[in-house]
């Protein structure tokens, strides 16, 4: 099978909702501390794990995104005491339903990251990348007009 | 015994000449004969017209919605699915249970007359229930069937048939037989992510966005809906695959732990997409995850989606 073009150039684009208090955080952590991570990813602040909706994660696919990712407080740590065991629950159950309706799983995922792990924001950041090179560009969900 | 379809006029002419509701809620016969409509019944005049067939489908709880904004107190009659429908209206706080009185009514199942139209049963003028059969009546006289082979497919799956909640119980409790009801969900379980992406998009590019689905529902009660909100405009007005997607991911994922499971939504829709197993993924999934739970059955309980344990499990890896 020949290799395309585009796939040849692919670079995959990672939405990461970051939560403000810890995962924000660690990424932050990653920079001052100098370490690398792939330019694919594109962090968006959120105040919480559990804000992010569903629709927020739709919306990454259809406008671009090849994969998305939320991370947030480990569980025990939220800022808002609970704010991730909801985020937990609900978004196991996106996860699963995007499944679902046929999305690669590996599309979707959830970290949880403190602000003390910089170096383990970084490393999630070029596994999540990789995986998502691996797999290709998402055109299951992408709004194409 | 009195027949049901005697002891519902009955009872609604009893209540509303005794001032006791302002309204009643019940069926009454469309133009024809597979047809049973929502009735609403102000006054003697309307009693009449009551009736219970194996065609009162509609679940009217949801009505009490708009009746009870200028009513102090509504009747209403509930099947098995129609009681849960209710309750879960009472755990999203959308009524007051007070202001409302409970006809509830065993249901053996209703009959769905696309299923009688597949079999070359089509001029008809009554069906009648007898039993586990059917009495169809037409010109040429009368000819009994099978009930349990035309019955909504959501009937042959019901595991509430008889109202979980009421203020009177009308006729005898039934027993329910129910078919396994994730079946459909495991079969697409089994084949490949591209191979149900597929299957998804070949079924949502057929939806028409009536939101029949979404207005009919009993889990769906918010005034305000994203799908209508112009400002942020979530769900765009275009016939484009990622806007079908995302209305059917996020209607699904609304009453997600709330969806009673009543197949309102797959009744209703105009071009018979499979609603149902969008719904039964999430109740499948819940209950494997966070343990079985059953909407509508006891509204004083939290919906799964809306509470935590600490130690619960992800279906995603946590490191
Ligand atoms: S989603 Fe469908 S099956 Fe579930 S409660 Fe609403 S109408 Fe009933
Ligand atoms: S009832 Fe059917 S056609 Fe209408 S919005 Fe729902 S799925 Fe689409």
């Amino acid at each position: 099978m020949s290799v395309s073009a585009e796939e040849q150039a692919f670079e995959p684009l990672i939405i990461v909702f970051g939560c403000n208090w810890c995962s924000y955080a660690g990424g932050d952590l990653a920079g001052t501390s100098r370490m690398s991570y792939p330019p694919n990813v594109r962090v968006i602040r959120v105040p919480c794990s559990s804000r992010v909706s569903p629709n927020f994660v739709l919306r990454a696919f259809q406008r671009g995104a090849d994969g998305v990712l939320v991370a947030g407080c480990h569980p025990g740590d939220c800022h808002y005491v609970t704010g991730n065991y909801y985020a937990r629950r609900r978004l196991s159950a996106l996860r699963r339903f995007l499944e679902f309706i046929g999305i690669e799983p590996e599309r979707f995922e959830v970290h949880w990251i403190s602000g003390s792990e910089g170096a383990k924001f970084a490393k999630v950041m070029g596994e999540v990348t990789e995986k998502i090179r691996a797999l290709g560009p998402n055109r299951k969900m992408r709004d194409v007009r | 015994m009195k027949q049901l379809n005697e002891v519902i006029k009955e009872v609604a002419a009893q209540s509303l000449s005794r001032g006791e509701v302002d309204l009643v809620i019940g069926w009454k016969k469309g133009d024809l004969w597979w047809q049973s409509y929502p009735a609403f019944v102000e006054g003697d005049e309307g009693v009449a017209d009551l009736i219970w067939d194996p065609f009162c489908v509609p679940n009217l709880s949801r009505y009490l919605l708009e009746e009870l904004d200028d009513k102090s107190k509504v009747a209403i009659f509930v099947k098995g699915c129609d009681a849960l429908g209710f309750n879960q209206l009472l755990q999203d706080k959308r009524v007051e249970r007070e202001k409302v009185y409970l006809y509830g009514i065993p249901c053996d199942g209703l009959v769905d007359p696309r299923k009688l139209e597949a079999a070359g049963h089509k001029w008809l003028s009554e069906v009648r229930r007898d039993g586990d059969e059917l009495v169809l009546v037409s010109k040429e006289g009368e000819q009994r069937v099978k009930a349990r082979d035309f019955m909504y497919d959501k009937c042959l799956t019901c595991r509430y048939p008889n109202p979980v909640t009421y203020d009177q119980m009308l006729g005898e409790a039934v027993e329910a037989q129910p078919q396994e009801r994730f079946a459909g969900v495991e079969e697409l379980e089994k084949i490949s992510d591209d191979e149900r992406f597929e299957y998804w998009a070949r079924q949502f590019s057929r939806c028409i966005r009536c939101f029949a689905c979404r207005n009919v529902c009993p889990a769906c009660s918010c005034r305000e809906c994203i799908f209508d909100i112009p400002e942020p405009r979530w769900l765009g007005k275009a016939k484009e695959l990622s806007e079908d997607q995302f209305y059917h991911i996020i209607r699904a994922y609304h009453v997600a732990g709330r969806c009673v499971d009543c197949g309102e939504c797959t009744r209703v829709c105009p071009v018979d997409l499979p609603l149902q197993e969008l719904n039964r993924k999430f109740i499948k999934d819940i209950n494997e995850l966070y343990g079985e739970y059953d909407a509508g059955v006891d509204p004083e309980t939290e919906a799964p989606l809306v509470t935590y344990n600490t130690n619960d499990p992800a279906a995603f890896t946590e490191s």
